[in-house]
């Protein structure tokens, strides 16, 4: 027995002793592929996705060193520009929106193309979407997943209340269903939150709803005509409706507040992102406690508000960390992973080819990821404003600014909001 | 070893701990307010850049709703912070200062808001403020289901109650300081005043407050850099809302340079801060500098 112990002790030690060396041998033959990589997303279904893709990135033999800066996203970015600044980028960072190609200009970063072109994955993404990717015609970065910001959200016992069996398709049949549910009792028939993000994705699914082509000059391409444009003046027009129909005593709170009125049917709509779906089942709520649709839109093609995340690839010399960033850019393209990841989170994935008639996606999901493709087909396919997609964040804030004045400020007339906004963008070029 | 040498040897300690960080930190400020005033000058973005664009970046400071709501709500904040805190702390120091019985028990009360981060007071009033959950809703389910509290929501209002948890945060603070003053006041003029027949009122405003003027000045000074880089208490209680209502110079200051990533308008808005703070401090440096020379005459 002692014997045996002691033997063993010895082969113990003998191996302990060879290990370095063996690794050496394996290093000097291939690198282990090492990625660096810093987001906000710490907890909940954020958290567990990042996570999951992790044990992806270890299953294929790489060294997954991910550090998460929970809180803002703000935050987030101070790290990363401190990082820049010591001249120490992590491989790849969360970065979504222009702001690829604003940061791209202050680090050098990564050239994809020939690994992007391997995959033949420019053809089935979005054609805005894959742009915002490639400052300067190069792909720097890569889309993790994406949300709808007008998404309908409406509550089954709500539509109980006023024996409403059909989703409103457009404004018209929206506000009628909206006045049916106040004259019903329904104190506020539109639930929402009092943050920023979530009056600007009002005003954005008004406008998109009511001409996407007009929601492409003004916010996307910032056209002053476009702005002044009888579109604009429409979308706030809507936007003083909606307003009016939303509790006034949510103060900074977050739309998720508000949930459980909205399932008891005390309050009967939302307008949010795809997460919202995400939020009410972790929150205990039934899927057939509410039922999911597209915004309205006007000229009876859907709209597709988009929003993405995505990771931005830092230029390293470091050979594990340059093997670490092609073996991650390969994973997020992957349908597989996609698939995965947006299970976990309950958003669509970027790729358009993927099917989601398999058991762990939602009725929501598959409503959302066939919108996106009859958008796309339909060139009605435009970027959030509220979710940082549209613009730089400068810009972005900016035009919130006038956005969340007017929601909250009865005295301000639709036509004086327009000369704001077009004023707003002025200051902020 | 010299005598010279020995005599350094033997002030070393004091020379380490007094002059070492004396100079860190005034390097510290000074040294970063002139990166800052020079970033205020260049096309700075994300990153602090090279180049010159003039008074470029304060024209579209100026220019900016928020910055002119932001301003107008410092001067309105400040002051009536100012002025509120020192009220209710006199009265506070007053009323403690009549030989109490468990008087400690109610300074540690009225100090304690001050223990207590400006995140923490602005959240707790952000619920107590809320017309849905706070004290409207109380007195609501109490039975008297006109009562209205909502200025947390109402945009003309909303400022004050901003002011309403500084004043609750900082008063403590202003009694303290008071209550000292109140203690050093010389007994024998209390006595002399006794003498000659003042009743306590006229003992109060013609001997008490009087002799606390200096301990005034002092309060106002230390409430006026609270008030100006007032920031983490409206981050917390209404995020410069309802809309861009509740916005203060800090926060634009902190909106421009990350959320808005533009670094040189940041800068320049800081500078328009440290101008407005000068703007007061200045003629009280002035003014003291003045009272100094003729108590030494």
């Amino acid at each position: 027995m002692t014997l045996l112990s002691r033997r063993a002790l010895l082969a113990a030690s003998a191996g302990v002793l060879a290990a370095p060396v063996s690794t050496q041998i394996a290093n000097a033959q291939t690198v282990k592929p090492r990625l660096t990589a810093i987001s906000q997303w710490s907890a909940g279904s954020d958290g567990a996705a990042i996570t999951a893709l992790g044990k992806k990135f270890e299953e294929h033999g790489g060294l997954w060193q991910h550090s998460p800066v929970p809180g803002f996203t703000t935050e987030m970015m101070n790290k990363l520009r401190a990082q820049i600044l010591a001249g120490d980028p992590p491989a790849c960072s969360q970065l979504k929106g222009p702001e690829i190609e604003a940061w791209s200009k202050i680090a050098p970063t990564v050239n994809l193309d020939a690994i992007v072109a391997a995959a033949g994955y420019e053809k089935v993404v979005a054609p805005d979407l894959a742009r915002i990717h490639k400052p300067g015609g190069k792909w720097a970065a890569m889309p993790l997943q994406i949300y709808r910001t007008n998404t309908l959200f409406v509550s089954k016992r709500a539509m109980d209340r006023v024996k409403a069996d059909k989703l409103p398709t457009n404004w018209a049949e929206f506000n009628a269903l909206a006045e049916k549910m106040k004259a019903a009792g329904i104190a506020y028939p539109l639930a929402n939150g009092g943050s920023r993000p979530d009056d600007g994705q009002k005003f954005e699914a008004s406008l998109a709803g009511i001409s996407p082509t007009a929601y492409r000059a003004a916010i996307m391409n910032l056209d002053e005509k476009a702005l002044k444009g009888p579109e604009m003046r429409a979308a706030f027009v809507q936007l003083r409706k909606l307003a009016d129909w939303m509790d006034p005593n949510t103060a900074s709170q977050a739309y998720a507040v508000h949930l459980p009125q909205f399932v008891a049917g005390d309050m009967g709509m939302m307008i949010q992102g795809g997460w919202a779906q995400g939020v009410l089942l972790n929150a205990g709520f039934k899927l057939d406690d509410f039922i999911i649709g597209p915004g309205p839109s006007d000229n009876g093609k859907p709209v597709f508000l988009l929003n993405a995340d995505a990771f931005i690839f830092w230029q390293r010399k470091e050979a594990d960390l340059q093997a670490g960033q092609k073996l991650m850019a390969q994973l997020v393209m992957d349908p597989a992973i996609q698939t995965m990841y947006s299970q976990i989170t309950g958003s669509i994935p970027v790729r358009t080819d993927v099917d989601l008639s398999g058991p762990g996606w939602s009725d929501g999901q598959r409503e959302a990821a066939a919108t996106l493709k009859a958008a796309v087909a339909a060139n009605q396919s435009v970027l959030s404003l509220a979710h940082n997609m549209a613009q730089e964040n400068g810009m972005t804030a900016a035009m919130i600014d006038v956005i969340t004045e007017y929601v909250k400020n009865r005295a301000i007339t639709p036509d004086q909001a327009v000369a704001r906004l077009s004023e707003a963008v002025e200051g902020a070029r | 070893m010299s005598a010279s040498l020995r005599a350094f040897t033997r002030r070393l300690p004091e020379f380490l701990v007094i002059w070492v960080p004396m100079l860190l930190s005034a390097g510290h400020v000074v040294v970063f307010t002139l990166w800052t005033t020079w970033v205020s000058f260049t096309p700075s973005t994300l990153m602090p850049t090279d180049g010159w664009v003039g008074l470029r970046n304060y024209t579209a400071v100026l220019g900016t709703r928020n910055w002119k709501i932001a301003f107008d709500n410092l001067l309105l904040f400040g002051f009536s912070f100012m002025l509120l805190t020192t009220l209710v702390g006199l009265a506070l120091a007053i009323l403690l200062d009549q030989r109490l019985r468990g008087e400690n028990v109610l300074r540690a009360i009225f100090l304690y808001p001050l223990a207590v981060s400006f995140v923490v007071t602005g959240t707790v009033w952000s619920w107590l403020l809320n017309p849905g959950m706070g004290v409207q809703k109380l007195f609501n389910s109490l039975g008297w289901t006109d009562f209205r509290f909502d200025w947390l929501v109402n945009r003309d209002m909303a400022i004050w109650t901003v002011v309403i948890a500084a004043i609750w945060q900082a008063s403590g603070f202003a009694m303290a300081l008071f209550l000292a003053g109140l203690r050093s006041v010389d007994a024998d003029l209390l006595k002399a005043a006794q003498i000659d027949g003042a009743g306590p009122l006229r003992t109060y405003t013609r001997v008490i407050l009087p002799s606390l003027w200096p301990i005034t000045v002092s309060v106002l000074v230390i409430l006026l850099q609270f008030a100006i880089k007032t920031f983490d208490l409206v981050r917390a209680l209404t995020e410069g809302g309802p809309g861009i209502a509740t916005q203060l110079p800090a926060l634009v200051v902190y909106d421009f340079m990350f959320q808005r990533g533009n670094l040189g308008r940041g800068s320049a808005a800081a500078v328009l801060m440290l101008l407005t703070l000068l703007a007061v401090l200045l003629p009280y440096a002035g003014w003291t500098y003045l009272q100094r020379r003729r108590a030494g005459a």
